[in-house]
Formats: structure tokens, C-alpha cells, sequence
């Protein structure tokens, strides 16, 4: 009986394997917390994209590590960080990984943009970026107390309600900035490797960096600056309701006004 | 003589009985005032408004043009309506939240279920649930082959447009297109599968016989987001909504070159071509209106205002 359900199991995974002829295998290693809004984003990310590789012939796992076990790792194709400013620039500045996509998810620190790293990806909006946000709207509301969130609940356009109910049924809890940065971290990648039909580390970086349009359900197809920003909009919150979205209509630079425009 | 006359006769009753009298009415679902517009296309009035049920969104007619079909997203049915009397005839369960849906020549109704990655078969005469179909996130457009062998769903948050072969109701490819894909259209013989993405801005060929992209466009019109797609009849020129650009786009349709534009309604969505190919109307969201466009001239030649939220159409000439 044993014998026959392994047997079994072996045809079927030769079956599979041979009719997509080109089952891609990723794994993504990824440090940080294992709880709580990022975490829950990665996982909701890395089931969509198991969703996507079903279709089209790709796997998607994630591996738990330290920076430690992180720098002894064989090969590596993308690196998800949860973590603090000195550990994200150390990670990123392993020789190692200088053609390795290293995404910073969820640090605002404004050092991670103007540090100009060629590998390091930065997903949430940095502080400039929000302080810019809330200088343009404070040009014609100079008395507001309104505060800058890169996403909300009730945030309806460019299905962005779709998302945010996959993600509420799943998890049981709203999708906040951390959430929305762990989930377009592993959405980015799977649209990389399905385009590509690769998961070579250096195709994927020069990918992200210079030939992605990420639907990240917010708008017009997403894109990195060469300070490793991902451009986007951010909303303007005032007591917990969306009043605008920054940049302001009319604002010179569009998304561009809103942070560190360029290394150059 | 005579047995021309009897062929004649024949087939004047033969077409009596699989096709309606046209009643040139055009149906306009609005998705925000819960309500369907029924305008006489020959003159552009508004005839009246029905209120079938909540959020109606994706719109259709029958093979022999006898029923009105809407998508119910709220309700999860399918509202059936006699196109002649207007009279409402019931409603079909559809699976969760039915967004569109593509009427197959046999008749079935092929649905999209946008929260719950899947397609549902529904038989309009019996009710029945003939099958579910697993796709990709988010499905959107759906298509049925004039032929009537495959069936075409888009889905918009994993990129992917499915190659569904009927009846076995089995996905046999899956090609990867432009961010969130939308529109989906055959030509007469669907030997060519035509798609927009909303979000990529572009517009791509698939040759049916490889499932392959054979060409593929970015759309050269500023705050474009490609929709509905509608071929003219002799499959020779290219009618796309484009959103927020508040345009119609005219294209060549085996080059994708723009050969003009119309200026239209806000937030332009949902499209459809009169048989003859002379006239394109289309549901304008956010300015609550459907446009009249004369593909001759490539001018809006009417604004008729409708409901709230104005999203499909279904016109029976």
C-alpha cells in the first residue's frame, strides 16, 4: 500500500514537472519579526504569488534568517528586511549581495535613500517623502492637524478595496504600511521571475530597478528612483479619514516632489 | 421560382424564430444608483429606468437577443430581463460577487467571481451551476470565442489572461500580459485575442493558435487606462475605452497605430458597437452620461445623461 502511494506520488510529480517544462523554484530568505503587520503582508504577498506560479510554472517559499545565517547561505535570490538601519546596511553592503535585491520594507530612515546603494530597494515612503506631503498640504491648510499614511482601510480606488478584503479575510486585520511594503515586496518579485522566466539574482535587480511597472493597487504602475525609492503616492489622513492624496494636483515634479528625487 | 420562393419563405420564418424583432433599445447599468437605463438608440431618449437589484455592473444579451442579462455584484445573481416587454423575469445565483460575464453562443453564461480567483458557468434556462473554474486573482473580462470552443478571463492582480477550453471547462494556457488586464475581444473568425491592462497602459494580440503575444502596444495618450475593447464589423479597426483620458481610442487594428480619437464622458469604461459598426456608444462614470460616437467622423455626436456610476452596455439591433 506504501509502496504504491509513493509510487503514486512519483508519477505525479513527473507529470507535473514535465507539463510545465519549466518549474521555477525561489526562495526568498527574509529577517524580521514573524508576527504583527509586515509578516502578515509577506505571507499574504507569497500566497498571491503561489496563486500566479500555479498558472505559470513558479514556486514561492520563504526562509526565516539572521544577518549570521544570512551571510553563510549558498545562493541567494532576494532578500526581504524587517529590521533596523545598521542591520539593513550591513546586509545590503555584503559583498555577497551586491547584485542581490536586499528590500528594505518597512525603515523610513531618510540615510536609506541618500546612501545610493545599488542593490537596496526601499518600499515604504521615506520621512522626506511624508514631510514633503504634508508641507504641500500645509500650503492651503496651514491650521490642519492632518498626518501622511501610505495606506489606509477605506482607501477605495485602483482596487485597492479588493486587497484590502483579501487581506482582512485572511488575516483579521486591517492591511496598514508595513503590511501593504511586505506584500508588494513578494508581489514585485513573482511579477519579476513570471516576466523573466528567471530567478537569477541579477536579472531580477536589473529588472526592479529599471524595467518594473508594479500594480501595487494605488495607482499608475510602480518604478524606483535611483536612490532605490519606490515612487508612490502617499494619503493625507485627518482624524482617521482620507482627505487627500500627495503629490497635491498641480504640484511641479508630481510623484517626484514628494522626497529625494535622485542620487545625481 | 416557386422553390426559390419556398427557400425564401422558409428561411424568413427560420430567422423569425431564432432572432427578435430588434427594439433598438440600448441598456446601461449604473453601478452606483442601482438602476439600468433603457435609452431608444435611434433617437437617444431615455425610454425608462429599471430597478432590478444592487450594484449591476457587467451587462449582456442572449444569443437570439430575447434576454437581458446583468450582473447583480451585491446581490451575487444574475437579473434577467425580457429585452420586448421589459418585464423583469427573475435572478440567478452566480457565486460570489459576479463582476462581468460573457454570453457563449450555446447560451451559458461565462462569470466572473472578482473576490474568490474564480469563473462560474451558470445555464440561464435551468439555473443550474455548470461549473467553477479556478483562476487567477481578481478575474475581470471575459470572452467567448465566436466559434465557441474557448473561453478567455482575465486576471487583473496576478496579470494573467486564461485560455479556458469549452466544454471540457479545463485552463489549457496561460499567457502573461501587461498589469492588470481588463477588455478582452475576438475577431469574427477568433483567430486573434485582443487585451488592454489598465495599469501597463497597453494593448496586446494573442494569435489563438499559439496562445503567444504577437504584438503588443503602449497606448500614446496622456492619463490613459485601457478597458472595453470593440472590433468593427469587417475587423479592420480597434475601438478602446480609456478611463480617466476621457477618450475612445481608434487604432488599426492589425497595426495598433491610433488613427484618431474621440473626446468622450469621464472615466470611460464600458463600450458597445451598433451590428452595422456605424455608431459606438459608451458609459461615462464619472460624468453619469453615455456618449454617441460617429465612427465615421470619430465625433461624439450625443451626451445622454443616465444613472449614477454608468458602467456597461448592451445594445439590441
Amino acid at each position: 500500500m506504501r509502496t504504491m502511494k509513493s509510487w503514486l506520488f512519483v508519477l505525479m510529480a513527473a507529470f507535473s514537472q514535465s507539463s510545465m517544462a519549466e518549474l521555477i523554484d525561489v526562495k526568498i530568505h527574509y529577517i524580521g519579526p514573524v508576527t504583527g503587520g509586515v509578516w502578515f503582508g509577506v505571507q499574504q504577498g507569497l500566497t498571491e504569488a503561489n496563486i500566479q506560479g500555479e498558472f505559470l510554472g513558479q514556486k514561492y517559499s520563504l526562509e526565516v534568517v539572521s544577518v549570521e545565517e544570512l551571510a553563510k547561505a549558498e545562493s541567494v535570490t532576494a532578500v526581504l528586511l524587517a529590521t533596523d538601519v545598521t542591520q539593513i546596511l550591513s546586509v545590503a553592503n555584503q559583498a555577497a549581495l551586491s547584485n542581490v535585491a536586499v528590500f528594505n520594507l518597512i525603515s523610513d530612515k531618510d540615510e536609506l535613500r541618500s546612501a545610493c546603494l545599488a542593490n537596496l530597494l526601499n518600499i515604504t515612503p521615506s520621512q522626506k517623502m511624508k514631510q514633503d506631503a504634508l508641507a504641500q498640504w500645509l500650503v492651503k491648510h496651514p491650521d490642519s492637524t492632518a498626518h501622511i499614511q501610505g495606506w489606509h482601510k477605506s482607501f477605495k480606488k485602483f482596487a485597492a478595496s479588493q486587497l484590502n478584503s483579501r487581506f482582512t479575510k485572511a488575516h483579521r486585520s486591517i492591511m496598514n504600511d508595513d503590511a501593504w511594503a511586505g506584500w508588494a515586496a513578494v508581489k514585485m518579485l513573482s511579477d519579476t521571475v513570471a516576466r523573466n522566466q528567471s530567478s537569477d539574482a541579477g536579472v531580477m535587480l536589473n529588472y526592479l530597478k529599471n524595467d518594473i511597472a508594479f500594480d501595487g493597487q494605488k495607482g499608475a504602475g510602480a518604478t524606483f528612483r535611483d536612490t532605490g525609492q519606490l515612487r508612490q503616492l502617499v494619503l493625507i489622513i485627518d482624524e482617521d479619514k482620507i482627505v487627500a492624496e500627495a503629490p497635491l494636483r498641480g504640484v511641479k515634479g508630481g510623484l517626484d516632489s514628494l522626497g529625494l528625487a535622485s542620487c545625481k | 421560382m416557386k422553390l426559390t420562393h419556398i427557400l425564401a419563405t422558409t428561411l424568413l420564418v427560420m430567422s423569425a424564430n431564432t432572432w427578435a424583432e430588434p427594439t433598438y433599445r440600448l441598456f446601461v447599468t449604473n453601478e452606483k444608483s442601482n438602476s439600468v437605463s433603457v435609452i431608444d438608440s435611434r433617437t437617444g431618449e431615455l425610454e425608462t429606468t429599471l430597478e432590478i437589484g444592487d450594484r449591476p455592473r457587467g451587462i449582456g444579451l442572449s444569443p437570439d437577443h430575447k434576454t437581458l442579462y446583468v450582473a447583480l455584484s451585491e446581490e451575487n445573481a444574475i437579473g434577467m430581463v425580457d429585452v420586448a416587454t421589459l418585464k423583469f423575469l427573475g435572478k440567478l445565483d452566480a457565486g460570489e460577487d459576479p463582476e462581468t460575464f460573457a454570453v457563449h453562443p450555446n447560451g451559458n453564461l461565462y462569470l466572473s467571481n472578482e473576490d474568490d480567483a474564480k469563473a462560474t458557468v451558470v445555464n440561464p434556462t435551468t439555473g443550474e451551476i455548470i461549473a467553477e473554474i479556478r483562476v487567477g486573482l481578481e478575474p475581470e473580462g471575459v470572452a467567448a470565442s465566436p466559434t465557441g470552443d474557448i473561453v478567455l478571463v482575465t486576471s487583473e492582480s496576478t496579470n494573467m489572461v486564461h485560455v479556458i477550453q469549452v466544454p471540457e471547462h479545463k485552463v489549457i494556457a496561460n499567457v502573461l500580459v501587461a498589469a492588470r488586464p481588463r477588455g478582452l475581444a475576438f475577431n469574427k473568425s477568433g483567430s486573434l485575442a485582443y487585451v488592454s491592462s489598465e495599469i501597463g497602459n497597453e494593448l496586446a494580440i494573442i494569435d489563438m493558435s499559439t496562445y503567444q503575444i504577437i504584438k503588443q502596444v503602449v497606448v500614446d495618450i496622456p492619463k490613459s487606462k485601457p478597458m472595453a475593447i470593440a472590433l468593427s464589423p469587417d475587423d479592420k479597426t480597434l475601438y478602446m475605452t480609456t478611463g480617466r483620458a476621457a477618450k475612445v481610442v481608434i487604432m488599426d487594428a492589425e497595426t495598433l497605430a491610433i488613427k484618431s480619437t474621440a473626446d468622450v464622458g469621464k472615466r470611460v469604461w464600458g463600450a458597445v458597437l451598433s451590428r452595422d459598426g456605424s455608431t459606438l456608444y459608451t458609459a461615462n462614470g464619472v460624468s453619469n452620461t453615455v456618449s454617441v460616437v460617429d465612427t465615421a467622423t470619430s465625433k461624439s455626436t450625443m451626451e445622454i445623461e443616465v444613472g449614477k456610476g454608468p458602467w456597461g452596455l448592451a445594445l439590441d439591433d
